[in-house]
């Protein structure tokens, strides 16, 4: 390291904190790579600037637009796109599913910008730092961003945006991510453009609460009362020109966007009740661009040359829940020899066309940072389970009733599952329903899902664990479907929420990581990748594991 | 003719009262709750509680029938608690887009199929009625989403004549919503044309046997006028029951065919409000599939009747 380039790095250092500097000493000492001390520095708040800085490169890859996929768009057109057509009605505060907030973030925006490799890019808040516990967060907000109607965005909107998300009465979406760690009333706004939350406890990850991964914490006006979707409001680089329910929503540029001005003239987004309507539709060329499709329908896109697929990690995966309270699964061996029986290859080769990682029974997904790498990946051990099954007494085998529902590849999961374990003598009796009757009403004792002794449900994307370890896994977890209840796992969590430096989620993380494989109360067979289709002449598209897309670059190759 | 038409629609009502008590109470069975459908499994239970109070969806289910009953005769079907969209905005839209595509399908199925089934008829045994009964009948037994993906390839993707959603682009003119049209209308065709020309062609047969018809023959009328005006014109009789019984299916029952093509009808509409317990739109979906049902069999009735001179003449007597 230059002299220069020495002082430059002293200087930033003297002017962040404690836990910031333990981040430098990691990345130092090469215990992490520059990928990720951008992404964990993005998280705490380090700006752009100084995070090029000590990375010890100019600029960082941390731009707010996706590497281009081809050569840059032309500015002008129309850009279509097809996505999931939304399950609801179109408010912000209680949309809750794909199609939804893929609408929502047209014209809509984030404090925060969680692109696909997890890093935090400032958009409404321009930056942000933590006290010495990570309990109190304060946001710098942008000043000059106006609302689409023209009325000017402050920090009394993004103070009552989270304070109404955090209203139980109002019943927003976003309540599962803030259940326990913000409370209404606890954002404030300091001056107009600082605004600042008071956490319930401490939490090392809180700036992935207030971005897109919480796909409802949009700004909107403080008088906001409902209604959105007569006018789509927001500081986006887009405004509506027309909505059609059920069928899409076309945009023209919002004239009095902030930032740069979106490179296509126009977009449209058609919405796809079926996902094969969807292949179809940009097979026969009615849309540019499929925002998410699954290997199980959009098969026919990964080998298509007119098609250009761009994948990345996400934490969007299944769990195979046992009741560990409850025969034949209370003894952890035979859960353990659940998940060695379990052939995780043929699954990610044969199901997902290798488009996954495999799964370590912990929801701590590769594409976390936190993740320890350090723990051994749980491999296929026929005899090994086996042995175990004897030692627990249930070396004939067992039969049991294994509970999913029909969504995407789970019906053909439940199938692969079934064959795998009967090599050691358990009989899966397979019980296939539709969502609605699956999930009952999501509550202990009326929910086939929480009820069931064994079942397979479908979790998407998070871009922190933090909610997979707690709601499904936790003692008091309102989705612990498998009743596991474990004082040292809960202890552990709650040490890995509060904790603030990587190296100290790690250290938690693989702690975890041993105990929910030395109980195995959920098998986590993978964590398959997010898979974006475009067609070969379209180029600027930017998509999230969350169910974003981003259409402000996308334009079309000369 | 009136009393006949007069009772035929106090029928109709009482079978759509009956038809909204069914669907109303039947609905109510189906498992989960409104507003953790909306919101996914994942919600908080205060979310769930919240909305539902919103929705009026925890109501008893007596008031909640009296508040949808009531507002119908009021000409309000209620509010999309999924959209939160007025029922009306949903409904009629898609009840239009049906019937675009069942009149398309309607305007080539049936002359072809009666066509088809006279023709068949009139070579009874030979090669041309093998070919169109044979031949009928096999495109009638494909699902008709498979005709709908078998086009698609065909026609969009491999030849790229046609286009592969059904949904026209806002604003298109008359030809260009036909030509979006014309997939899923085909297969309609290829699922009914079989059936109608079946009807077709044994009403013919039949006529064809009549003593009516030997003694036009023998009369020494042309064989074309014989077939004109004798057999033709009894031997449509089945068929029309057949053709009005297919309305109702057409603008009802093409859940698959718009699935596939992407097409916003009455079909789609009662699937997704099936799927997300929208019950105003469930429930007032199906009544006017009822009552599409109901008129198109009215419909059939009298034009039975016109065709049929004995009961016209029983009618009038």
């Amino acid at each position: 390291m230059s002299d220069e380039r020495k002082r430059q790095v002293d200087a930033v250092r003297r002017h962040i904190g404690e836990v910031e500097n333990d981040l430098v000493d990691e990345l130092v000492a090469g215990r992490i790579d520059r990928r990720e001390f951008v992404r964990r520095g993005t998280v705490l708040g380090l700006s752009l600037s100084s995070l090029g800085v000590l990375a010890g490169c100019a600029s960082p890859d941390v731009t707010r637009v996706s590497p281009p996929q081809t050569k840059p768009p032309k500015p002008g057109g129309t850009i279509r796109a097809g996505i999931v057509a939304p399950a609801a009605a179109l408010d912000p505060i209680m949309i809750s599913d794909e199609g939804g907030l893929a609408v929502l973030g047209q014209t809509a925006q984030y404090l925060v910008w969680s692109d696909k490799h997890l890093n935090l890019l400032p958009v409404l808040a321009e930056s942000w730092s933590h006290d010495h516990t990570g309990t109190v967060w304060t946001f710098k907000i942008r000043q000059g961003v106006t609302f689409s109607d023209g009325t000017p965005m402050s920090a009394e909107d993004v103070a009552a945006t989270f304070n109404r998300l955090a209203d139980p009465a109002v019943g927003s979406n976003a309540l599962s991510n803030f259940d326990g760690v913000l409370s209404k009333g606890n954002t404030k706004a300091i001056d107009p453009y600082t605004v600042q939350f008071t956490l319930d406890a401490p939490n090392g990850n809180f700036p992935y609460l207030v971005s897109s991964d919480n796909y409802n914490s949009v700004v909107l006006p403080k008088n906001y009362n409902g209604g959105w979707d007569k006018t789509f409001l927001g500081t986006g680089p887009w405004k509506l020109q027309s909505f059609t329910p059920n069928q899409g929503v076309t945009y023209v540029r919002n004239p009095r966007y902030w930032g740069t001005p979106a490179n296509a003239e126009r977009s449209e987004l058609t919405f796809y009740s079926e996902e094969q309507a969807q292949t179809l539709g940009i097979l026969g060329n009615q849309v540019d661009v499929v925002a998410h499709y699954s290997v199980s329908g959009g098969r026919a896109l990964i080998t298509n040359p007119d098609i250009r697929t761009t994948q990345f990690r996400s934490s969007s995966h299944r769990q195979i829940h046992m009741r560990t309270d409850k025969e034949p699964f209370v003894d952890k061996r035979v859960r353990q020899a659940m998940g060695l029986l379990l052939d995780r290859r043929a699954l990610v080769n044969g199901l997902l066309a290798t488009k996954s990682d495999y799964g370590n029974d912990s929801p701590f997904a590769p594409v976390f940072q936190s993740t320890n790498p350090s723990v051994a990946q749980r491999q296929r051990n026929v005899a090994l389970a086996k042995q175990l099954l004897q030692a627990a007494g249930k070396g004939g085998g067992f039969s049991t009733q294994l509970l999913t529902l029909t969504h995407f590849e789970l019906p053909d999961l439940a199938q692969v599952v079934q064959n795998n374990v009967s090599v050691a003598g358990i009989n899966l009796k397979l019980s296939i329903l539709d969502p609605g009757t699956y999930y009952g009403s999501s509550k202990f004792g009326t929910s086939p899902w929480l009820d069931s002794t064994m079942g397979i449900t479908d979790y998407g994307h998070r871009g922190v664990p933090n909610l997979l370890l707690t709601a499904p896994l936790s003692s008091k977890g309102p989705w612990n479907a498998a009743h596991f209840k474990n004082p040292q796992y809960d202890r552990l969590v709650a040490r890995y929420v509060a904790a603030l430096d990587l190296g100290a989620q790690r250290a938690a993380a693989g702690q975890i990581q041993e105990l929910l494989l030395d109980e195995t109360p959920v098998m986590f067979p993978y964590f398959y990748y997010f898979l974006t289709g475009a067609r070969l002449n379209v180029s600027g598209v930017e998509t999230t594991a969350m169910g974003h897309i981003n259409l402000s670059r996308a334009g079309f190759v000369a | 003719m009136t009393r006949f038409i007069a009772k035929r629609l106090g029928l109709g009502l009482i079978t759509l009262w009956l038809l909204s008590v069914l669907v109303f109470f039947g609905t109510q069975i189906l498992p989960g709750d409104v507003a953790r459908r909306i919101l996914g499994p994942f919600a908080t239970q205060s979310a769930v509680n919240a909305l539902n109070h919103q929705l009026g969806t925890d109501k008893s289910v007596f008031v909640q029938y009296w508040d949808w009953i009531s507002g119908i005769f009021h000409g309000n079907l209620g509010t999309s608690v999924a959209t939160r969209t007025s029922v009306s905005s949903i409904v009629f839209p898609a009840l239009w887009h049906s019937a675009k595509l069942a009149i398309l399908a309607f305007i080539i199925v049936v002359p072809l199929g009666i066509l088809g089934g006279v023709l068949a008829a009139l070579n009874e045994g030979r090669f041309r009625d093998r070919f169109i009964s044979v031949g009928g009948l096999s495109a009638t037994t494909v699902p008709e989403f498979v005709w709908a993906v078998a086009l698609i390839l065909v026609f969009a993707l491999w030849l790229g004549l046609l286009p592969s959603t059904a949904t026209a682009p806002p604003g298109s003119g008359f030809f260009s919503q036909v030509e979006y049209l014309v997939l899923p209308a085909l297969c309609l065709v290829f699922v009914l044309f079989g059936y109608i020309a079946r009807m077709a062609r044994a009403g013919t047969i039949e006529s064809l046997d009549a003593d009516y018809t030997r003694t036009a023959v023998i009369k020494g009328l042309p064989y074309r006028t014989v077939v004109r005006r004798h057999v033709l014109r009894n031997s449509l009789l089945p068929t029309i029951a057949v053709v009005a019984t297919q309305a109702g299916y057409l603008i009802g029952g093409l859940v698959a065919i718009e699935l596939v093509f992407n097409y916003q009808g009455i079909g789609q509409v009662l699937y997704r409000a099936a799927t997300q317990k929208d019950f105003p739109v469930l429930q007032s979906a199906v009544l006017i599939v009822g009552v599409v049902y109901l008129v198109a069999t009215l419909l059939a009735d009298l034009a039975y009747s016109l065709l049929n001179p004995r009961l016209r003449f029983e009618s009038a007597a």
